[in-house]
Parts: structure tokens; sequence; C-alpha cells
């Protein structure tokens, strides 16, 4: 299925796949971190920038092959971890401004079209984002135990009914408590961090969590203050027993790389 | 300093892995690995044209192939653009209200009709909740 590597340079065959935008990345630094499908990453540079590529066949990563390859999950998964591991890569030894999946150029002549056209909105989100990283924190209600009164039938249809409204009350008013300690637990971060934003509460069936997840937030965190802010995390952890506050990282920047206009 | 609800049981683990410690490398799920690769990232036209609606609409699919269709239901299909907080109260109280349904109909029709009145078919006791086990 992968075509043979072709050699680096101009092909009609092959485009050039952009990882990210960094500033002042040392070659040597991703020197062992191999690219989508094994390939060498190497450095296409633009005045201080430099933008993280590696050859891709269009068989795979033209425009029609994309559209049918972004259907296939397994296809997706293997690309979207290589995206991912390359520029976790880069951004342990430079500004990073990681790229979304699939930007695909011709050649290095396009990709440098690209850094001169956007250079200024870059310099922004590396400065915006030097010296920081991205901490993933969740929270995470527990899933019920049955009530002890659900385990002995009801005696009656209006039992039954009265039992249910009080769980339903109880639950909303967990739901309630669960609500207000997930925006506690955000305000007290993201305090704390440079930039914070929420994003959508992930399925079960690709997290693998249990429970409801009522935050799920990002914080941009200067490193020199990323172990005070993982203390933070554990000690929410331990104020708030009812819920798990789930703290990851470090990530590169992906949440705060944004250029101003689109 | 919040009051907690008390008597929500809170040492079960929601990750198969080892409690999470934060400041130690972990390995990052799917979930959290497609959100940020595939939502977020800068945007910058390639020579290869990825349509970004596709891009947005691929994400969309994704949540809903591996979400079922009752889970994508009760969630609403556009659950991710709503407030988290909202979302959660609102899908607890319509699986309540479902479950009564069922539960009132079971108890009218005799316990010979297991059917919801709204055309859904009750599932055999396991997926049909998800929240209650």
């Amino acid at each position: 299925m992968t075509a043979p590597q072709p050699p680096v340079g101009v092909s009609a065959d092959t485009g050039r796949y952009l990882y990210a935008v960094c500033r002042g990345l040392d070659a040597a630094a991703v020197d062992s971190v191999q690219g989508i499908d094994g390939a060498t990453l190497e450095l296409v540079d633009h005045r201080d920038l430099v933008a993280l590529v590696s050859t891709v066949p269009l068989s795979s990563y033209g425009e029609e092959a994309l559209r049918r390859n972004l259907e296939d999950l397994s296809w997706l998964e293997t690309v979207v971890r290589a995206h991912d591991t390359v520029i976790h890569a880069a951004a342990r030894h430079a500004p990073t401004a990681p790229l979304r999946l699939a930007t695909v150029c011709f050649d290095d002549a396009a990709v440098r079209d690209r850094l001169r056209e956007w250079y200024v909105a870059l310099t922004d989100v590396l400065d915006r984002v030097d010296g920081c990283s991205e901490w993933s924190v969740k929270v995470l209600v527990p899933t019920e135990a049955p009530e002890p009164s659900e385990t002995a039938a009801p005696t009656s249809g209006a039992d039954y009914l009265r039992r249910k409204k009080s769980d339903a009350a109880r639950r909303a008013g967990t739901a309630e408590a669960a609500t207000a300690t997930a925006h506690l637990v955000h305000d007290s971060l993201a305090s704390h961090a440079r930039d914070s934003r929420q994003l959508p509460p992930q399925d079960p069936r690709l997290s693998g969590h249990e429970g409801t997840m009522v935050l799920n937030a990002a914080y941009l965190v200067p490193d020199d203050a990323a172990e005070a802010f993982a203390g933070l995390v554990a000690g929410l952890g331990a104020e708030h027993p009812d819920v798990v506050v789930d703290g990851r990282g470090p990530w590169p920047p992906y949440s705060f790389a944004m250029l101003e206009q689109r | 300093m919040t009051e907690s609800p008390g008597g929500v049981p809170t040492s079960r683990p929601y990750y198969s892995g080892p409690p999470s410690q934060p400041g130690r490398t972990q390995p990052a799920t799917l979930a959290d690995i497609l959100e940020r690769v595939l939502d977020k990232g800068i945007i910058i036209a390639g020579d290869i044209r990825v349509n970004l609606l596709d891009i947005e609409l691929l994400t969309i699919k994704l949540r809903l192939l591996v979400v079922s269709v009752d889970k994508a239901e009760e969630m609403g299909i556009d659950w991710w653009r709503h407030d988290p907080m909202l979302t959660v109260r609102e899908r607890g109280l319509d699986e309540e209200n479902r479950q009564l349904r069922e539960r009132l109909a079971e108890l009218e029709g005799g316990g010979s009709e297991d059917g919801s009145s709204d055309g859904q078919p009750a599932k055999e006791s396991g997926r049909a909740g998800g929240r209650s086990r």
C-alpha cells in the first residue's frame, strides 16, 4: 500500500507534507524522528522560520486520495499519530506552531511561499506560545452505583414513580454540583495559565473514560510553571473527591496555535 | 471549599491505566490526539486542497461513527457545540424521562409490552441507559 520512498526533491508524484512551523529549530533535534510512513524529516526555511516537512506520495495524499483516505479510521489514526509524534519532538526543542493535518504543498518553493505569506501571523503565534506547553485537564463524574432503594422491588407503580422522582432530584443535584466543581476547577487553573480553552467533552468510545466528562479544557502554561501547575491539578483533585481531575501533558500548543486572520 | 454532594463513591478508576499523575508522560488517547490534530492547529492552504468543510464533516462523522445511535440521539446530533455542562444536565433528564415513560408503559400494559411510546425499541437492559448499571 505504501509507495517506495521517492528521492527527495521535486517530483510530479510526490508532495511536501507540512507538520509545523518552528523558530530556531536545529535539524539535529529531530534527527531520530521519522515522519509519516517512516519518511525523513527535513526543514524548509524562510528568514528565522522553518517548516518541518517530509515527502509524501500524491497517490495517497493527493486531493482524491486524501478525500478517500480521511474516511478510513485506521489510515487516519496512523497519520494522525505520526503527525503528532513529529510535532511533539519539535515542540520539545523550539517554539512550535502545529499545522492542521494534511497540509501538502507540491515543492519546497511552495512551502517557502506560505512562510513568506504568513510570516507576520506565524511570528505572532510563535511569540504567544514561546516557552509554553499545553496541558489537558478533564473533570469526570463517576458513573453512579445503583441506590440501595433500587435493589428492592417497588411495591406499586406509585411507589416506583415516587422513588424515581426522588432519584431524579438527587441526580439533578449531583449534576449541578459537578457543574459547579468543573467551573471552580477551570477558573482556578485558568488563573494560573497564560491562556485557556474549553473543548467539547469527548466520546467515551474514543477516550476510554468512564463516567461523565464535565470539563475538557486546555491550558497554555509556561514551562517553568509546569510543576506548580501539575501540583495545582493534583491539589484540586484532592479538594474535590466527588470528581476525578485528570491532567495530562505537556502537549505542543495545538489549541493555542491559530492565525489571527484566515 | 465546595459542597460536595456526598454519597458518591470516589475511588473507582476512570481510565484503564493507573491514576494519572500530571507531570508524568502518559500515552495520549486517540480522542486527545484527534481533537487536537483535526480540530486545532494552524490552517494554511497547501497546494493539495483539503476542503476545511470536509475536515469538519469528518470530525462530525468520526464522532458519530464511534457513538452508537441511541447514544448519539441521547446527546443530540450536535452535542459538541453545546455547553458541556448544559448537555450533561439535559442528557440526564432526557434519559430519566425515557425510563419513566418506559416503566409506565410497562406497568400499564401489565408488563407485556416492553416498547416505548416514541417508536424507539427499548434495548434489553444493558445498553439502553449507559448511565444506570
